[in-house]
């Protein structure tokens, strides 16, 4: 049997970055780390063996977009999955910010249950038993 | 000098009779009192003499008493001929044809022959025959044939001397005349050049004043550059708003040959060249100024935004409206480019931007939490929740949403001011759209008691759309009428086509809208009074982004209604190609 996907989630409303582990942890997944700023999201990832980080874009410190553009720039950690999540359909939508910096993104109020599916979907993870 | 004074002020040019009769009386008088002296005249009968007096003063009063103005001038030589027989009289009384008086006749007689007429001639002659014929005629014998031969030989004499006299009075009135003529004419002259001078003084002013408004206009500009150009684009007007803008003098810019296209940035000016190529709207051999004035060449004036380089190299977004300069004739000699710095604008409309944002990711995480957590109770197995806590959640869930969807209006609101929204063109089936409308509305209208029509032909009705957006449309649509319907009521789906555009109509059997206020029904948050008065919930967005994304399709909406009869919505939707209204973006990043 194959490790447990470790996934990193960053958001820093306390209520919804709970909510992002509760819906992570109905993926089936190991949380590694669920951090409310991007420079926490970024160190967690570049510690190594992360398979995907949910991503706030709106933090405190480095937002997501420069967590994102971070990772994309370390060699190591490029492959990381990237999940972006925002309130804010704007940044979601201008100038192709996220589309060329994540792997998938979900706009805010997201059901728990979707965010679920979509991790395993992007983890390649079926479904659970 | 005083009788020259005195002289002067005898009115020559058109003597009345009176002042003509003058010479005779004193003439007459200088006789009379001749006749008196002894031996001054070979006789003296008083009978004639008195005679002549009183013939004389006949003249004189009728010289004095007729209204000769009013009277045909030429009856006038009645008094001159009245005294010649006077004279005669006092001819005949003084020694007859031996008298040395009758040379007085002449004055009575350049009278006559300088009057105006031939006839006149004949009139002096005659007087004068009357004259020397009269003491043959008194004394009944001739006292020698000289006398006979003087009666009727001097007539002639004097019918000739008349003649001359009356061609030489004529010609003289003649030539006065002429005189006189081309003195009034010079007077007029004269005075339509005066009149000409003070309108010549008095335009002047006007253009004085004019010029110094639009100097005082053109020096106010100073916001907005306005920039002139030839046919080339070679500048040849700067105004002040120009030098504030571009930080070039007026006398740096005029007479050293630069061209507007110097302050353009070259990228957009080749962008723009690429996009009119790309419209195979040009013409070939366009120069970059060409990206500037092609459409004012083809008869438009143009508005558009473009970013304009400053001396100092800074750069100044701007929006230039382009037009045509004309000269006398109507021909274009040239373009007129009026430029507003929108660097203010577009901060605002970025500030705005990000106020929008900040607004929507602040109300959308708390209800991020309320929904998520929400829907973990529901789905919550190890604890299931009784029917009566369900049915609570569903409120709090059917609210949250709610209030979301209220969000989503007022960011969708935000875009369309701000001239962006999403929208997805592609081929949209509109049976399929108007279906799933209805289909989502039917639970709504069947707990309302209203009864749910859907009528859509057989055939595919297709435009080109945004299905998603068109859907929002008529959900608005459906929602609105379902609201407005009381329970027993009817609200009528119906798809057509007609022409070439394809119609949704949407008609109820509602409370209805009044007339006056039809017009207001797409203003952001107008609510009709009848929806206010009967409670009906909504905050008037609804219509808002109905009509916006209807635009935004390049289609149009109709609104009838009638107060406590029903309304009846109509979108109509071009079944050609639309030209995109609205920037489009990615369409998996809606809301």
């Amino acid at each position: 049997m194959s490790a447990a996907k470790r996934v990193v989630i960053a958001d820093d409303d306390a209520d919804i970055r709970a909510l992002m582990v509760i819906a992570a942890n109905r993926a089936g997944v190991e949380i590694a780390s669920a951090v409310d700023n991007g420079r926490a999201a970024l160190d967690a990832v570049t510690e190594g063996g992360i398979d995907l980080v949910v991503l706030d874009i709106s933090m405190p410190g480095l937002n997501g977009v420069e967590v994102a553009d971070a990772i994309r720039g370390d060699a190591a950690i490029k492959d990381t999955l990237i999940l972006m999540v925002s309130a804010s359909v704007q940044l979601l939508t201008d100038h192709g910010v996220v589309a060329d910096r994540s792997d998938s993104f979900i706009i805010k109020p997201f059901s728990p249950r979707v965010l679920s599916e979509r991790i395993r979907s992007m983890l390649g993870l079926g479904e659970p038993a | 000098m005083t009788v020259d004074r005195w002289l002067s002020r005898i009115p020559l040019e058109s003597p009345s009779v009176l002042v003509k009769l003058v010479p005779t009386l004193v003439g007459f008088a200088i006789a009379l009192g001749l006749s008196l002296i002894p031996g001054v005249v070979s006789a003296h009968i008083t009978a004639f003499i008195v005679g002549a007096v009183a013939v004389m003063i006949g003249a004189l009063l009728l010289a004095v008493l007729v209204p000769w103005p009013r009277i045909d001038v030429h009856w006038s030589v009645a008094v001159p001929l009245i005294a010649m027989l006077s004279i005669g009289l006092m001819r005949i009384g003084t020694g007859g044809s031996t008298s040395s008086i009758g040379v007085i006749l002449l004055l009575p007689f350049v009278w006559i022959a300088t009057e105006e007429g031939r006839r006149n001639i004949i009139i002096a002659a005659l007087g004068i025959f009357l004259v020397l014929i009269g003491p043959i005629v008194v004394a009944g014998t001739p006292s020698s044939p000289a006398d006979v031969i003087r009666a009727f030989f001097s007539p002639v004499i004097y019918a000739i001397v008349a003649a001359v006299v009356n061609e030489i009075a004529h010609r003289s009135r003649a030539q006065l005349k002429a005189t006189r003529a081309a003195a009034a004419q010079r007077e007029e002259l004269l005075e339509q050049a005066v009149r000409t001078q003070d309108e010549l003084v008095l335009n002047e002013a006007r253009l004085k004043t004019a010029n110094r408004l639009i100097q005082s206009i053109w020096n106010a500009v100073t916001e907005q550059s306005v920039i002139g150009t030839d046919l080339d684009g070679v500048i040849d007007v700067w105004n002040p708003g120009a030098e504030k803008m571009l930080g070039l003098t007026e006398k740096q810019v005029l007479g050293a040959n630069r061209k507007v296209i110097e302050f353009h940035l070259v990228s957009e000016l080749e962008q723009r060249l690429r996009d009119m190529d790309a419209r195979f709207t040009t013409v070939s051999g366009m120069d970059d100024f060409s990206a500037l004035v092609d459409t004012v060449r083809a008869g438009y004036a143009d508005v558009r935004d473009w970013t304009y380089v400053r001396a100092d190299g800074k750069q100044v977004p701007v929006q230039v409206a382009a037009t045509p300069r004309l000269d006398e004739n109507g021909h274009r000699v040239g373009f007129i480019f009026v430029a507003t710095d929108m660097t203010q604008a577009r901060e605002f409309a970025r500030l705005k931007d990000e106020f929008v944002g900040l607004i929507s990711h602040e109300l959308r995480t708390p209800l991020s939490s309320i929904l998520g957590y929400l829907e973990l109770m529901r789905d919550d197995d190890e604890a299931p929740l009784s029917q009566e806590q369900l049915q609570y959640l569903g409120v709090a869930e059917r609210n949250a949403h709610r209030l979301l969807r209220l969000v989503g209006d007022l960011l969708f609101t935000a875009q369309v001011e701000s001239g962006r929204f999403p929208i997805d063109i592609t081929d949209a089936e509109l049976r399929s759209v108007v279906g799933a409308s209805v289909e989502s509305a039917t639970p709504v209208a069947a707990t309302a008691g209203v009864e749910l029509v859907c009528d859509v032909p057989d055939e595919t009705v297709e435009v080109r759309g945004d299905t998603v957006r068109l859907g929002q449309a008529v959900d608005n649509l459906v929602s609105n009428a379902l609201k407005f319907t009381p329970s027993g009521g009817r609200v009528t789906v119906s798809l057509r086509r007609e022409g070439d555009e394809a119609v949704v109509a949407v008609t109820d059997t509602g409370i209805g809208i009044p007339a006056v206020e039809l017009s207001q029904l797409s203003q952001r948050f107008f609510r009709a009074s009848t929806a206010t008065r009967n409670a009906v919930p909504g905050v008037g967005l609804g219509l808002t982004i109905t009509k916006a994304i209807v635009t935004a399709h390049g289609g149009r909406l109709d609104i009838a209604s009638e107060e406590g009869v029903g309304t009846s919505i109509s979108l109509r939707l071009p079944t050609e190609t639309p030209r995109p209204v609205a920037e489009a973006v990615p369409a998996e990043a809606r809301p």
